[in-house]
């Protein structure tokens, strides 16, 4: 699987694997990481499918969600852009999180275990200094 | 417009002893871009002949179109045939002009713009072309169509590197641009396979397998590697 930029974005396309989530996720998460800038342009549904040589309408269908989830917009004839509102790419992030710390937290009390063990870990996790990267 | 572009019911269609097509059971939606994968020899050829009204099935039901195939339906479908066949004298654009003067719905402004797209040099001999630059012709004779559907039987087979890189990219573009219906074969699926968002595997004169391309990758992986399980076979032959 090689990466492939496309202007500011970077993505690593696995054929076996649904593409369209898979641009949407990694699209979502550069605007999120700020890896492509507030304001910033996209590039064009036709760009990304000739770099990725994938369907036009799976790009177009990735772009539509990322429209709804108002990380991006249409511009009339100039085509499509990061969002200027830092408040928008914000709480999508805020929403992002919550919805993996759910899906976290049903795993660990799958596992029986209770918040205070939860909390043990996750310290433990980051004063060994692989968690994360220092958010 | 209607649901499906192509309906074979019980299609079966016999060369002497050898069947080409066995009871063939497919639907293939419209607006979608699908591609016919399969091995030498397993009916993808026959099937777009059938389609064209070419060969005439001998049991069974097909529609393209709504209708039973025929030159009314052909008009509305532009046909890459498996081989080309050319007046060697002929320049590209005098090719591209007997295309505009016989083909219906054929924009002569369209195809000078896919020439140029595609590096076609319309002042070179047809006789003379590689067999890369005669399978970009032989596109370009399809896609400066505006038709309800195109066919293109195996537009990627022993062509260079660079033709087949040009083919896929003005095919990208293509698609972007139109909402027409587009079926394509070919039994080498590498680096072709983002673009088919429709998938019919074909295995001796059936569809052992047609849906969504996506449902396919969740549910069995890249089609690369389904299409090496299905086949196989006749890979280790």
């Amino acid at each position: 699987m090689e990466e492939q930029q496309v202007g500011s974005l970077h993505f690593q396309i696995d054929f076996s694997q649904p593409l369209y989530e898979q641009i949407l996720d990694q699209a979502r998460s550069a605007i999120a990481k700020g890896e492509i800038a507030l304001g910033e342009k996209m590039p064009s549904v036709r760009e990304l499918a000739q770099e990725l040589r994938i369907n036009p309408n799976t790009v177009m269908r990735a772009y539509q969600e990322l429209e709804r989830d108002g990380l991006t917009e249409k511009r009339r004839g100039q085509g499509t852009f990061v969002t200027s509102s830092a408040d928008n790419v914000a709480s999508f992030r805020t929403a992002l999180a919550a919805k993996y710390i759910d899906s976290f937290m049903e795993q660990m009390e799958n596992l029986g275990l209770s918040w205070e063990d939860i909390e043990k870990y996750v310290r433990g996790k980051k004063d060994s200094g692989t968690g994360g990267d220092g958010l | 417009m209607i649901p499906n572009i192509v309906e074979c019911h019980q299609v079966t269609k016999r060369y002497g002893q050898k069947i080409a097509l066995d009871r063939l059971e497919l639907a293939i939606p419209a607006g979608r871009i699908t591609g016919i994968l399969g091995p030498n020899g397993c009916g993808k050829s026959t099937l777009f002949r059938t389609l064209t009204g070419m060969v005439r099935p001998d049991e069974g039901r097909v529609e393209v179109l709504g209708k039973t195939p025929g030159w009314r339906t052909n008009q509305s479908i532009a046909y890459l045939p498996d081989r080309a066949r050319w007046y060697p004298n002929h320049t590209a654009r005098q090719a591209l002009e007997w295309g505009n003067s016989f083909l219906p719905g054929f924009s002569m402004e369209r195809a000078i713009q896919l020439a140029d797209e595609m590096e076609i040099d319309l002042d070179m001999r047809v006789g003379g072309m590689s067999k890369g630059q005669e399978a970009r012709i032989m596109l370009i004779l399809c896609l400066a169509r505006d038709v309800d559907l195109v066919v293109l039987d195996e537009p990627f087979t022993g062509i260079d590197v660079m033709s087949r890189e040009a083919i896929v990219a003005s095919l990208i573009d293509f698609l972007e641009e139109s909402e027409q219906s587009i079926l394509i074969s070919t039994h080498d699926i590498q680096e072709v396979e983002g673009l088919f968002d429709y998938t019919v595997m074909l295995k001796e004169g059936r569809a052992i397998w047609s849906g969504n391309s996506e449902d396919l990758r969740a549910e069995y992986g890249s089609l690369r590697n389904v299409f090496r399980k299905l086949y196989a076979k006749e890979w280790n032959d």
